[in-house]
């Protein structure tokens, strides 16, 4: 495949109630991050985050519509061929839309070092498989991220958490305890998710 | 750069015509200094323009086209499509690619880089941007790119070998020589094939000094 219009792409709604839709992956492509988001449920466009973890510079382009963006506190409304670039990675940014045909380009990457697909990719493209109950297709989604990010602690406690759900305790403790061996957030974060209601009672449960 | 981030439009941008005038960059990555890879936006201000010029992207660049605005005829290798607003063409190395406007004020965002490197600006919007200033008469504002450009990529050929055509072109033939002959001195075969034939520098071949660089 060389083209497709971003109405061809995937729609993938997420929890924070905007829709992700997957460029990258779409074309395999490997040598930068981009990705379209458009409003979901809750209008928001772009989700609040910073870029901290990842290092990564960010440019998000308006291809149609019109969203407000919040960058570090302030607001700026932007319309079609408008772009905001966030630099500095620290800084807090999210955007809602103001028209429900909005849509936004995001492209992102680190400064000085080649492109690495970013772990959340993963995450995000097994939501539907997790909400249809495809949990093998879920499970077979994070191990294959995980080739590409060994240990990734993030993939590692979502990939439990599938497999909790997917009736493989054993697999879902060893993963949730490699994951809580990294840092012990997740073992907060595990003591009240739902979807490990299933092996909480489990002997060896990290949490 | 408004602490640490910076709004802006496409249509902010300069719009900067290529020497031969065939087309016109808006010049985003260079504007917002933007590091991870490269990104740019191409305009066709009238319909029939070439927004992306025809070229096989030979230095290993992945690249990815996005039709912002306008519409555009893309061919791609051997295929030819129609592409309206919200368009993504993706483009391995090698592959022959091409856009022609077929609306007025078409705008395509070019994306690029090459996988598992660390991406560095190849020069060639420098030298792009200095010789659009040259052409619009600002010559020192290009002589100053390509200073900055000639620090920022020692030790290749193109570098000098396009600071010879700025200076040809810019009518300074004692600088344009001293500039080819160190691209000539860092690849001899190269700029004696491609020299004779860059009209850049054909005004330099009646000088008694192109005979004596190339003997």
């Amino acid at each position: 495949m060389t083209h497709l219009h971003v109405d061809e792409l995937d729609r993938i709604e997420l929890d924070d109630g905007f829709e992700w839709r997957p460029i990258r992956r779409a074309f395999d492509i490997r040598a930068f991050g981009v990705n379209a988001y458009a409003p979901g449920a809750t209008g928001r466009v772009v989700e609040e985050h910073s870029e901290s973890t990842l290092g990564h510079e960010e440019i998000y382009l308006v291809l149609r519509g019109r969203a407000r963006f919040t960058v570090d506190g302030n607001e700026h409304e932007l319309g079609a061929g408008e772009l905001v670039f966030v630099q500095d990675p620290a800084l807090r940014r999210g955007a809602i839309a103001l028209t429900d045909d909005t849509l936004v380009l995001a492209l992102g990457g680190k400064p000085g070092a080649p492109h690495v697909t970013s772990a959340w990719e993963a995450m995000f493209a097994a939501v539907p498989a997790g909400r249809e109950g495809r949990w093998a297709d879920a499970i077979r989604m994070h191990e294959e991220a995980l080739e590409e990010h060994p240990g990734n602690a993030a993939l590692l406690y979502n990939l439990a958490c599938m497999e909790s759900r997917g009736g493989r305790p054993l697999d879902a403790i060893l993963h949730l305890t490699q994951a809580v061996s990294q840092d012990p957030k997740w073992s907060e974060y595990a003591a009240r998710d739902p979807d490990f209601d299933p092996i909480r009672p489990e002997p060896g449960f990290p949490a | 750069m408004n602490d640490g981030y910076r709004v802006l439009s496409l249509d902010d941008l300069e719009r900067l015509p290529s020497t031969d005038g065939e087309l016109t960059l808006l010049p985003l990555r260079r504007t917002i200094g933007f590091q991870p890879f490269g990104v740019n936006a191409w305009l066709g201000a009238n319909a029939g323009d070439q927004v992306i010029e025809r070229h096989p992207e030979q230095g290993g660049d992945e690249e990815l086209y996005v039709v912002v605005r306008g519409r555009a005829t893309f061919t791609l290798g051997d295929e030819t499509f129609d592409a309206p607003p919200g368009t993504l063409v993706h483009a391995l190395p090698g592959t022959l690619r091409e856009a022609i406007a077929a609306d007025d004020d078409t705008v395509v965002l070019a994306v690029g880089a090459q996988a598992g490197e660390v991406w560095e600006s190849a020069g060639w919007e420098d030298f792009y941007v200095a010789f659009a200033h040259r052409a619009a008469g600002k010559v020192d504002e290009g002589r100053a790119i390509v200073a900055d450009a000639l620090a920022r990529h020692p030790g290749t050929w193109q570098g000098p070998y396009n600071a010879a055509c700025f200076e040809a072109l810019a009518g300074d033939d004692d600088a344009a020589f001293a500039h080819l002959a160190v691209a000539v001195g860092r690849a001899p075969a190269i700029i004696a094939k491609h020299a004779p034939d860059d009209p850049d520098l054909m005004r330099l071949q009646s000088d008694p000094r192109w005979n004596e660089l190339f003997r």
